[in-house]
């Protein structure tokens, strides 16, 4: 489905060069859920935005589906809307109530149909769990709504993979359950995803496979009872102290 | 808190009319006469057209059509001339004689004086002017962030060179330069001069506008496969929009404002028709307060829809 080859992304400002990614090779497959998991700074986030193309590779390639975003001549636009994406801060449009939200897209990228867009949103927002919502903007939901309103916008696209960036990182305590409920119910369906979380709950009973980052390296790679039971590596041991 | 206020309220209204009256005092010190009897006729007069014979003849027939009347007069050449005047007119009755150039009746019609047309003026070049002004401040502002270095660097050039002049300065330069090398008239000069000097203002607050917007929008929208001009109609520019709002309409209520320098090129605009009716009048202090007066009722109307905008946007707050 996913898959990197040497991916490296380097940022260079004032004066300063940082290795976010320094040769990441991954492979992810149909219907996997794999958890990315590292110290803040790792380059976990900028690992994920390069696979859909959201950051432009300093080196290496990343291939979805079979079509490499490294070469120039891909049209990302395509990529993306098979890739979604769930971010830490929700990102929902303020000055869409919540079902625009998830129609706009659909008409203006995959050319549906009002009536068809409107249909297919009100399933996911069902699905979610917040149909009755969607006449309200943004502003008028909690947080732990709009970031299941962001999960339905970017699955109104009918994505292959969905891609989830510490999706409840911004939300208050009580709110992490229903969001993280969404999410299972996703992987249960057989969605392929890549989720960043610091939730190790949700990486034990979820994930197929653990990503362990550090320094933008993949430090350890493996299923999650062999992650949380016996990691091999002396940096993720001391992670996994620091958060257990 | 309330009770108090009206006794500040009252104070406000004093210390108004103090000025007034201070003002009103000042102006009899100088035997300066009010006559603000003279300025309703340059807002509406009645235009009279007058109908005469050309040679002598004879009233025939009188015939009331409501509040025309249809006059024939039998001429010495034995021929009919028929009049149609406004009935109340009319002071001649059937068989009169009628001497060459003696008056039959007239046509009443009101028509608009200097201050209203000048009005009018004022307004359609300050309408032309800010669409035009938008448009180029949307498209220099877009500039302004865009990736291509050329792009950004000749809409800073512009900016920098239109935000460091004086307007008066640009407005004879688009009349005797542009003017005369494109052989474009004054008005068309003079509406291209306040739409580019606006312009770059608004692009100025369109680029803040743009940049206000967190760039988790952007990304947001690109991450659903929209392109990015479909991010920036559907989803950067209507939010910048919104707050952008507020200072440009403060930039449109300048340009109202402004407008009045076009009088230099000889545009007759309000400013400039307030200068000649003065020259007939000598109501020079009178013809400039109602000149001020017309301009805060434009400029007023102006901000009244913009808050009546604003509080339609505010819905998604
Ligand atoms: N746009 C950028 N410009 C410069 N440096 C950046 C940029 N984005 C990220 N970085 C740097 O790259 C490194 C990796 O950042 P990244 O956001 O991927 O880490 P992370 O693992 O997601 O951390 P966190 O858990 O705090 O979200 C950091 O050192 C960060 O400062
Ligand atoms: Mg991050």
């Amino acid at each position: 489905m996913i898959k990197t080859v040497d991916l490296e992304k380097i940022f260079v400002g004032r004066g300063q060069t940082v290795r976010a990614v320094d040769g990441i090779t991954t492979h992810i497959k149909q219907g996997e859920v794999v958890v990315v998991i590292g110290p803040s700074g790792s380059g976990k986030s900028t690992y994920l935005r390069c696979l859909n193309g959201l950051e432009t590779l300093t080196g290496g390639h990343v291939h979805v589906d079979g079509i490499d975003l490294a070469n120039r001549k891909t049209d990302m636009n395509k990529i993306r809307r098979e890739v979604g994406m769930v971010f830490q801060q929700f990102n929902l449009f303020p000055h869409k109530t919540v079902l625009e939200n998830l129609v706009l897209a659909q008409m203006k990228v995959r050319k549906r149909k009002r009536i068809d867009a409107e249909k297919k949103a009100r399933e996911l927002l069902e699905k979610v769990g917040i149909a009755e919502k969607e006449t309200n903007y943004p502003s008028q939901l909690s947080g732990g709504q709009q970031q299941r309103v962001a999960i339905a916008r970017a699955l109104a696209m009918d994505p292959k993979v969905m891609l989830f960036d510490e999706p409840t990182s911004a939300l208050d305590p009580e709110m992490v359950g229903e969001v993280l409920e969404v999410m299972k119910q996703l992987a249960r369906e057989g969605m392929t995803m890549v989720v960043v979380t610091h939730e190790m709950g949700f990486a034990r009973e979820v994930a197929d496979r653990v990503l362990f980052m550090d320094y933008g390296k993949l430090v350890e790679e493996g299923t999650p009872e062999h992650f949380f039971i016996e990691p091999q590596e002396e940096r993720a041991k001391l992670f996994l102290r620091q958060v257990l | 808190m309330n009770t108090k206020n009206w006794l500040w309220w009252l104070l406000t209204i004093l210390v108004l009319l103090g000025i007034v009256l201070g003002l009103w005092v000042a102006t009899k010190r100088i035997d300066y006469t009010w006559r603000w009897n003279r300025v309703p006729q340059y807002f509406f007069y009645q235009d009279k057209d007058v109908k005469k014979t050309v040679i002598d003849g004879t009233v025939t027939k009188i015939e009331q059509k409501g509040k025309t009347s249809i006059i024939t007069v039998h001429n010495s050449d034995n021929e009919d001339n028929v009049f149609i005047v406004d009935t109340e007119t009319v002071n001649l009755d059937v068989d009169d004689y009628l001497m060459e150039d003696d008056t039959v009746g007239a046509i009443l019609d009101w028509k608009a004086g200097p201050l209203v047309t000048g009005l009018w003026v004022t307004l359609w070049i300050s309408a032309l002017a800010s669409i035009i002004g938008l448009v180029i401040g949307v498209v220099t502002g877009l500039c302004r962030v865009s990736k291509n270095l050329t792009l950004r660097q000749l809409s800073i050039t512009y900016i920098e060179l239109i935000r460091g002049t004086p307007l008066l300065v640009q407005l004879f330069i688009f009349y005797f330069f542009l003017g005369t090398v494109l052989d474009i008239g004054r008005l068309a000069s003079g509406i291209f001069a306040l739409a580019i000097f606006a312009g770059a203002y608004v692009a100025e607050i369109i680029r803040a506008g743009i940049q206000s917007i967190p760039k988790g929008q952007m990304e947001a929208a690109r991450s659903l496969g929209m392109n990015v001009p479909q991010a920036m109609i559907y989803i950067i520019l209507p939010q910048a929009f919104k707050r952008t709002l507020p200072p440009l309409a403060g930039q449109f209520i300048s340009l109202i404002k402004d407008s009045s320098l076009v009088s230099v090129i000889a545009i007759t605009d309000l400013t400039k028709s307030g200068r000649e009716v003065i020259t007939s009048t000598f109501a020079v202090f009178e013809i400039w307060f109602v000149v001020a007066f017309l301009y805060l009722i434009l400029t007023f109307s102006l901000s009244q829809v913009v808050a009546w905008v604003e509080r339609r946007l505010a819905v998604s707050d």
